[in-house]
C-alpha cells in the first residue's frame, strides 16, 4: 500500500464482491469518524411479500459494512478485524421499496478493539428504522 | 415456514428435521454470503440466528403468532464462519403474553463449538 493512499477511498472503490455486491451496498458519504453506506430495496429483503414486510437481515449485514467502514474513516488504516458482537434496537419497521441508510459512527478505539454505534433509516433521517451498537476487533498481531 | 420467504431463499437458507421442539436451518456457503475473503460475512451468521428465532416462534404459536415484530437482538461472534454449511437453531425461553424471548445458537462443523450466539424479544400480535 502506497503511503498516501487513502484507506477509506481504497474501501470505497473496491469492486462489489460477496455479500456487499449481494445486497448492493455502496457508500454515500463520510466523515472524519463516520461513514453512511447504503443498498438499494431488492423484492429479495422481503418476509412477506402481500404485507410488504420487510427482513431485519439486510439491515444487520448493512450496520456490519457501515461499522467498518467507519473504523476505516477513523483510523485511516487497512487493518483486518472481526465483528466481536453486535445489538440492533428496531424502532420501526422499515418500509418496503425503500433504499436502507446506515451512518455508523466509531467513536473509540483502543490498541485491540474499535466501539461503534449506528443509525439507520429509509429515506428520513429524522425517522431512524434501527439503532445498533458494536464491538470490532482488530485480529492481527500488530 | 421461514425458508419459503423471499429473504431466506434470497440467502439459500432450508429448513431441516431436528428433535422435538426445536427448529434448525441450514445455510450452505456460496460466494454471495462472503465477507472477508475465506470467512461468511457477519451480517449473514447474524441474519441466520434472527431466522432461527422466528422460526422457532411460528413452529411454536402456529397462525397465533401473528406477525411478531423484532424489538431487539444481540448478536456475540465466537469464531469466523468459514465457507462451509452453517446451521443454527433457536429456542424460546420465555413465551409470554406479548413478549417472546427467543435464544439462537449457530455452528459449523461441530455442534459443540458454537459459531454465534443471539438472543431476541418480540412482541406478539400486531
Amino acid at each position: 500500500m502506497e503511503e498516501d493512499e487513502d484507506p477509506f477511498e481504497r474501501l470505497k472503490h473496491l469492486p462489489p464482491r460477496g455479500h456487499h455486491a449481494l445486497l448492493g451496498i455502496y457508500t454515500v458519504d463520510r466523515g472524519s469518524d463516520w461513514a453512511e453506506l447504503a443498498c438499494p430495496f431488492a423484492p429479495g429483503f422481503l418476509m412477506d411479500p402481500e404485507a410488504g414486510l420487510v427482513a431485519s437481515g439486510p439491515i444487520v449485514s448493512l450496520i456490519d459494512a457501515a461499522a467498518g467502514a467507519a473504523i476505516i474513516a477513523r483510523t485511516r488504516q487497512w487493518r483486518p478485524m472481526a465483528t466481536l458482537d453486535l445489538h440492533v434496537d428496531y424502532l420501526r419497521p422499515a418500509r418496503a421499496g425503500q433504499a436502507l441508510h446506515a451512518r455508523a459512527t466509531c467513536h473509540h478505539v483502543t490498541h485491540k478493539v474499535a466501539f461503534i454505534r449506528c443509525d439507520v433509516h429509509d429515506g428520513d433521517a429524522a425517522s431512524r428504522i434501527a439503532f445498533a451498537t458494536a464491538r470490532f476487533f482488530f485480529t492481527g498481531t500488530s | 415456514m421461514i425458508a419459503r420467504t423471499p429473504y431466506a431463499q434470497m440467502l439459500g437458507i432450508e429448513s431441516m428435521a431436528a428433535e422435538p421442539g426445536m427448529v434448525a436451518l441450514r445455510m450452505p456457503a456460496t460466494a454471495q454470503l462472503e465477507g472477508r475473503p475465506g470467512f461468511l460475512y457477519g451480517g449473514v451468521i447474524a441474519s441466520l440466528l434472527e431466522l432461527a428465532c422466528l422460526d422457532a416462534i411460528a413452529q411454536d404459536r402456529g397462525d397465533a403468532a401473528g406477525r411478531p415484530k423484532p424489538i431487539n437482538m444481540s448478536f456475540d461472534f465466537l469464531r469466523g464462519g468459514l465457507m462451509i454449511d452453517s446451521f443454527a437453531e433457536a429456542r424460546l425461553s420465555r413465551v409470554g403474553r406479548r413478549i417472546v424471548h427467543a435464544d439462537a445458537i449457530c455452528w459449523q462443523a461441530d455442534r459443540n463449538r458454537p459459531m454465534a450466539t443471539g438472543r431476541m424479544h418480540l412482541l406478539l400480535g400486531g
